[in-house]
């Protein structure tokens, strides 16, 4: 039972964190239609100017709002220094065919994933280092008895459910969160209705470095920080957006937190090394049996 | 009409002999120059110049994506591993048979990813190079875990320095390898000149109005991923031999090496897919040797490579898409219009 208890509030958890990796996937999916494989990049790049600033003696807090700044500026930066032009030039005679135009972007985002993860190792060396949290990682005590959560968990859940409670809020109650599902729904339409279809596309890329610039910042405590920390949290991101539905916001984070109820349940009751195969079986399920994903409400292009 | 089509068949498929002989011997003579070490490096990127032919096969001719192709050819690396060591098969009979094993799993994987427009691909094949080495550890009495299975080409056959004079161990590997990549360049070349590559092209240009022309595209997309698979696992089956089948041979790195040097010599071309091998396996030399000319601290000088490769993939795709080939296209096209007007006086 405790075991039990141990698996279910440990994947709640990092269910959160995924969530919002998912999330930060699908965003970017539905307004630009690009995957974008360099946001965890992104996120362990702001995660180190967090990291920096802590080391110079600025509060946790003040760190943690300089990096989801800084993750808002990036994704920013990403859309309308890159794929901005690089999706507006038509007229290319190696872009005039679909599938091109859709690889162009991934191996643009795969360029920036390279040059962030150098620069991250050049300027702050390459050697692993710990990031702190606000909250001590040890079990909650009532009376003497220890319960299956630590304090640091609650923590993740609070603010991740924080961040998910906005984000509706943000979409469904604010003009321009409606103008955002608006453009992903049908950018022409869109535009005729006098809605900037670049700026809302752009403040998407936006979003989505802050949330996972916030995923970068709640999961490093637990795994430590380095240029490569946040690969297998793309990987798991990925997974978790392609099982709830890579058009759906909602399915984005349903994935995520079924993500972390597999993962956290394999390495509590199989081991931890059988994480990734679990990850590869449970792709390849999401793929045979439901490719347009739990939510997806577009049937995917089976041509 | 008909005769014509089967004449131009004819020449095609004798350039491409030429072109995949002309290949293997400018290898050689270039070996013939260099130290052992820069044997070796030939050798690499003899071997790895298969792998970029597929991505070049799959990304050019179907417009799919894969971030792990390092991944397949760890599976064609572990098959003729396995094959040699357990089953004591020879070394190139496991090399035809890696070709085989690398494709069925390409099967498994396309009908899982490739089918689907989107992507799909890319995600799955990314996963699966992450997931590499952990499955060599899960199954650690079978693929050797963390270390992985010793391999390699062997001496050179006793009629070969007999007919050549001592060779050494770099070189040797040399002459194993080049081969199968005349062969891979030969098969790549005549593809897309097929009614295979045809349609291949004809999906990668609009999928709409290809299954407009009745082809089907799902399943075409799936056999263009088996094929680029074949091709990976044997360049992985040979990566292999020059010593380890292991994780650390296959890493994710590997994968994304390849695409950048199928991105920068250009997706849609063979010579395209030549020049970037050339430059990525001889990029991080070059580097080395100005960092330590400059004597850059090991911390940096260990990310230069990355951050060299990263940007020139950047760059590629800003200034020129089409790659080094399209540059060279456009240098040709240029000059031609040049001469054709001073020659109108």
């Amino acid at each position: 039972m405790t075991s039990f208890l141990t698996a279910f509030f440990s994947g709640t958890a990092q269910g959160a964190i995924y969530a919002l990796v998912s999330l930060g996937l699908v965003l970017v999916w539905r307004g630009a239609g690009v995957v974008n494989f360099a946001q965890m990049g992104q996120a362990m790049f702001t995660t180190y100017i967090a990291s920096q600033l802590i080391q110079h003696d600025y509060s946790y807090w003040s760190a943690f709002v300089v990096a989801l700044f800084s993750g808002a500026v990036l994704g920013a930066l990403v859309d309308l220094g890159l794929m901005r032009p690089l999706t507006s030039r038509k007229n290319l005679k190696s872009l005039n065919s679909e599938s091109m135009r859709t690889a162009i972007p991934v191996i643009a985002s795969l360029g920036i994933l390279g040059i962030l993860k150098s620069l991250a190792g050049i300027f702050w060396a390459g050697e692993e280092r710990g990031f702190p949290s606000p909250i001590e990682p040890t079990a909650i005590k009532i009376g003497s008895t220890n319960l299956a959560i630590t304090g640091f968990d609650l923590f993740v859940i609070g603010v991740v459910f924080l961040a998910l409670g906005l984000t509706t809020i943000f979409f469904t109650r604010t003009g321009v969160g409606l103008a955002m599902r608006a453009s992903a729904l049908n950018p022409e339409v869109t535009r005729l209705s006098g809605i900037k279809v670049g700026s809302v596309r752009t403040l998407g890329w936006a979003i989505s470095g802050t949330v996972s610039s916030l995923a970068g910042l709640l999961v490093t405590p637990r795994t430590n920080l380095s240029p490569n920390t946040l690969d297998l949290l793309l990987i798991i991101g990925f997974t978790a957006a392609v099982v709830g539905g890579l058009t759906s916001l909602a399915g984005s984070v349903l994935g995520g937190f079924i993500l972390g109820y597999v993962i956290s349940f394999v390495s509590v009751y199989s081991a931890p090394e059988n994480v990734f195969i679990a990850i590869l079986i449970f792709l390849l399920l999401a793929l045979f049996l439901r490719p347009q994903g739990i939510l997806g409400s577009k049937e995917v292009r089976r041509v | 009409m008909s005769k014509s089509i089967s004449l131009k068949h004819k020449v095609i498929g004798r350039r491409s002999t030429l072109l995949a002989i002309l290949l293997f011997l400018f290898f050689i003579a270039l070996s013939k120059q260099f130290d052992p070490y820069n044997q070796a490096q030939l050798a690499n990127i003899a071997t790895l110049l298969i792998a970029v032919l597929s991505i070049t096969l799959l990304t050019g001719a179907s417009g799919q994506i894969s971030l792990g192709q390092g991944a397949i050819m760890a599976v064609g690396g572990y098959a003729s591993a396995l094959l040699v060591t357990r089953l004591g098969y020879s070394m190139w009979l496991s090399f035809i048979l890696a070709i085989f094993v690398s494709a069925l799993f390409g099967l498994f994987l396309g009908l899982a990813a490739a089918r689907l427009s989107g992507p799909y691909l890319a995600g799955t094949t990314l996963v699966m190079a992450l997931a590499i080495p952990s499955i060599a550890v899960r199954f650690e009495p079978f693929f050797g875990g963390d270390v992985g299975i010793n391999v390699d080409y062997g001496n050179p056959p006793r009629w070969l320095t007999s007919f050549v004079g001592k060779i050494s161990i770099e070189e040797w590997s040399l002459y194993v390898v080049l081969p199968f990549t005349a062969l891979a360049l030969f098969a790549v070349l005549n593809l897309s000149n097929t009614r295979a590559g045809r349609t291949w092209r004809a999906v990668r240009d609009n999928e709409v109005s290809a299954a407009l022309a009745g082809i089907n595209i799902g399943r075409t997309k799936v056999i263009v991923f088996v094929c680029a698979s074949g091709l990976a696992g044997l360049a992985g089956a040979l990566y292999g031999f020059r010593g380890l089948v292991g994780p650390s041979v296959y890493p994710t790195d590997l994968s994304l090496t390849l695409l950048t040097a199928a991105v920068i010599g250009g997706l849609r071309s063979i010579g395209g897919a030549i020049f970037g091998t050339f430059t990525v396996v001889f990029l991080p030399d070059l580097i080395e040797r100005i960092t330590s000319t400059f004597e850059v601290p090991g911390a940096i000088a260990n990310y230069l490579p990355g951050l060299a490769i990263g940007t020139l993939l950047l760059l590629t795709v800003i200034l020129n898409p089409s790659g080094a080939a399209g540059l060279n296209e456009r240098i040709h096209h240029r000059i031609k219009k040049t001469i054709s007007k001073s020659g109108g006086h």
